[in-house]
């Protein structure tokens, strides 16, 4: 009876279906207005996002399979993958030492300013003045790059402070920033110290978070504080870890400032790291392909290395 | 009279409607448009109003920024057709000024650019070669090496500015109270007296370089080993600009030198030179002409220490050679008045006008009369030695006499890059990490992959 009452229904509520459907048509009118103007009030954040993101990326990836030297936009000669097989090809440098090289230097980074960080932050939490401690330990943030970098540089200078300190000591000089071998972790100690002052900010207020009946409990199981740094602090410091992690291994990656001022990447090439050669490639070459090359071969290495962190905090059962 | 009361009509009052949402967003651009045409960048070209030239320099500090204000001044006082304005940015900053500039479509008309970047300028078709009747000019008015700095491809691109010849600068009491009698003419005598003069405490701490290498920068490292080079004959670029000829024996020769000095302690590489030498710890070192301006400001009574020779030779009876950089003024492709601004270049550079404070009837090109105020040399020598007189600095002397031998720094399309990859391998080569058949292999083969791409 489908067939029979089908026709009857419609037939029975034409006009009802119609005011339904104008109903309908109306809330539908005012939706898409409603979009439209949801869109309007989005225009200026999407524009900023199109102008500043998604036009740069995609120029990025355009240059990147195309040879260009920087002067003329109709210059632009599409070269396929030539750029990136170039990068990895014999004899380039770009994936050692200058890929090895930034790798080195973000991981010695990490590795230096978070251990140093995590013992003044848990230090500082057990003392007076804490807000005077975490401002002096900030000062190198607000200090600007040029300036950290050459009064370290004349530190590690043959008559400079470190090597008075090491003569003092009856120890020889170290040329720290002329020798391949030293050059590399001398930058990276100035990175660290430079960058040790926002991950003791973070930690401390990780720190701050731990509820103080952890450690009240584990005092009165009569817990040393070698075990109540490895059972409590630790693991309840790791959302706090990770953050600082992440963030100072993407600095890492991509910072060059020092390293101009301190070494200009030599001797020979032994501080050269990657977004170093991208600057170098564009701006004094005139070689855009091979820095936006560059540029996105190191991308892949930043997401990699960052989803890598993720992954191992997430199974340790921190959720980022 | 309005037009209502010329009719006759009454109308109503209407209200002042002002200027409508409509009207406005069609005036809008007009408007932009208009100011945009209006604004003094290269004059409006109208028949007569000023042609407005715009010229991108270096000279950015209070000297040489007043040095040039100078006779642009001249120009605009007296050519009332014809209007330059200077830009200028810091050194570090001026090739990627012209990079962006000339990509946005606003490159200066005229532009300073250092002669090693001229072939990559040309490949990018940023410098316009000059006109026949000025290349003509520029080939008669100055010497062998300006010129090459100049071209590309045996083509003229600009009027060359300052030149800078590399001499030896040494210490005389340095080399007194070690027994020299004199600077070295020769290799032997020069590692002799780099050895006698080197000096270190016990911990290893250079007191005194007996020879200064230095990895201070690109041009101080790579511009001290292509002296030497050329003083030997050999070349870095080959004559075709499609390989490099480094790996020669003069090549192999400087090369081995360096590695002498570094390795017998007579250079510390580590050490800035321009520090180090004004301080009395350095005893001889490579050095440009422009230094002299800087060490006589810097040193003060102890610049009657300082002397110049040229750069030594392998053997006494070899022909004497130098390197040679230098900067030039070139006039943009995109330029809309390419023939007012050649013009200016060649009143700028080639004309003559006399000169303030020298003898009676001297006169000299104003770029000259320019360089030498800021004491930098040009590639003209007959300026030079009017400007320089009989009782001028006796140190600018050799870089003056260098400008007849130099060789010029190759530009070909690539070289900032060779330039880059030279630098790292003789600091490879100074700090041990290569040895000298290595550093010169690795030199060639990332040379020439660079210099031999087809752009």
């Amino acid at each position: 009876m489908v067939n029979t009452l089908a026709p009857e229904t419609t037939e029975r509520a034409p006009h009802p279906t119609r005011a339904a459907a104008g109903a309908l048509g109306g809330r539908g009118r005012a939706r898409r207005r409603q979009a439209v103007v949801a869109y309007l009030f989005l225009a200026p954040a999407l524009l900023f996002f199109a102008v500043f993101l998604a036009l740069p990326l995609g120029f990025a990836l355009l240059l990147s399979m195309s040879r260009w030297t920087g002067f003329d936009l109709g210059d632009i000669d599409p070269v396929g993958l030539d750029n990136f097989t170039g990068l990895f090809a014999d004899g380039s440098t770009f994936l050692t030492p200058i890929l090895t090289n930034t790798l080195l230097f973000a991981l010695g980074t990490v590795a230096l300013a978070l251990a140093g960080s995590l013992l003044v932050a848990t230090c500082i939490d057990k003392l007076r003045f804490q807000g005077l401690w975490r401002t002096l330990y900030f000062l190198p943030i607000v200090t600007t790059v040029v300036a950290v970098g050459n009064v370290w540089k004349y530190m590690y200078e043959p008559g400079g402070l470190v090597n008075g300190v090491l003569n003092a000591l009856g120890l020889g000089s170290v040329a720290f920033l002329q020798d391949p071998d030293t050059a590399l972790p001398a930058v990276v100690v100035v990175q660290a110290w430079a960058s040790v002052g926002s991950a003791i900010l973070v930690l401390t207020a990780g720190l701050k978070s731990i509820p103080g009946s952890y450690y009240e409990a584990a005092a009165l199981d009569g817990a040393g504080p070698g075990t109540v740094f490895l059972r409590i602090t630790l693991p309840l410091l790791r959302p706090a870890l990770l953050f600082v992690c992440v963030t100072q291994f993407l600095t890492g990656l991509q910072s060059f400032a020092l390293i101009i001022v301190m070494t200009k990447g030599g001797p020979g090439d032994a501080t050269d790291v990657a977004a170093l050669e991208m600057y170098r490639q564009a701006f004094s070459h005139g070689d855009w392909g091979t820095a936006s090359a560059a540029a996105f071969v190191l991308f892949t290495v930043v997401l990699a290395i960052t989803l890598a962190q993720l992954w191992i905090f997430r199974r340790k059962g921190e959720d980022a | 009279m309005t037009p209502a009361r010329r009719t006759g009509v009454i109308r109503p009052p209407t209200r002042p409607r002002g200027l409508s949402r409509r009207h406005f967003a069609l005036a809008l651009p007009s408007a932009l448009l208009a100011s945009g045409c209006a604004a003094p960048h290269q004059g409006t070209g109208r028949p007569g109003d000023p042609i407005v030239l715009t010229l991108l320099s270096h000279y950015a500090s209070g000297e040489l920024k007043a040095a040039l204000q100078g006779p642009v001044d001249e120009w605009n006082a007296t050519h009332d057709r014809v209007k330059v304005r200077t830009k200028a940015v810091e050194f570090t900053d001026l090739l990627t000024t012209f990079m962006v500039r000339q990509a946005a479509g606003q490159g200066a008309d005229i532009l300073h650019p250092y002669c090693l970047w001229n072939g990559q300028l040309v490949r990018a078709g940023v410098l316009r070669p000059a006109p026949p009747e000025h290349a003509e000019e520029i080939r008669r008015g100055y010497g062998e090496a300006a010129v090459g700095a100049a071209s590309v491809g045996g083509e003229v691109y600009g009027y060359p500015t300052e030149m800078q010849t590399y001499a030896l600068y040494y210490n005389k009491r340095l080399l007194r109270e070690a027994g020299a009698a004199g600077p070295p003419h020769t290799w032997r005598e020069l590692e002799e007296t780099a050895y006698r003069t080197a000096r270190r405490d016990r911990y290893g701490n250079t007191l005194v370089q007996g020879f200064g290498l230095s990895t201070y920068d690109d041009s101080t490292t790579v511009g001290q080993t292509l002296a030497l080079l050329n003083a030997a004959g050999g070349r870095f670029v080959a004559a075709d600009g499609r390989s490099t000829a480094i790996d020669s024996p003069a090549g192999r020769a400087v090369f081995g030198l360096e590695h002498r000095l570094v390795t017998r302690g007579a250079s510390a590489p580590g050490v800035n030179v321009y520090q180090a030498f004004p301080s009395g710890q350095v005893a001889m070192v490579v050095g440009a002409g422009w230094w002299t301006g800087s060490l006589k400001s810097l040193m003060g009574s102890a610049y009657r220490d300082v002397g110049v020779a040229p750069v030594p030779v392998p053997e006494a009876h070899d022909e004497r050679a130098t390197l040679c950089t230098g900067f030039m003024l070139g006039v943009n492709t995109a330029s809309r008045f390419p023939r007012e601004a050649w013009q200016f270049l060649s009143w700028l550079n080639a004309r003559k006008a006399g000169v303030k404070g020298a003898s009676k009837g001297a006169r000299a090109t104003r770029m000259s009369t320019l360089q030498v105020s800021v004491g930098s040399l040009t590639g003209r020598a007959d300026d030079m030695r009017t400007l320089l007189g009989a009782g001028g600095d006796p140190n600018l002397r050799p870089f003056l006499d260098a400008l007849a031998y130099a060789v010029p720094e190759p530009n070909v399309p690539g070289a900032q890059q060779a330039k880059s990859l030279l630098r790292k391998n003789i600091e490879a080569l100074w700090t041990g990490q290569q040895s000298v058949d290595e550093a010169l292999r690795t030199t060639r083969r990332q040379v020439d992959q660079e210099v031999a791409r087809s752009w």
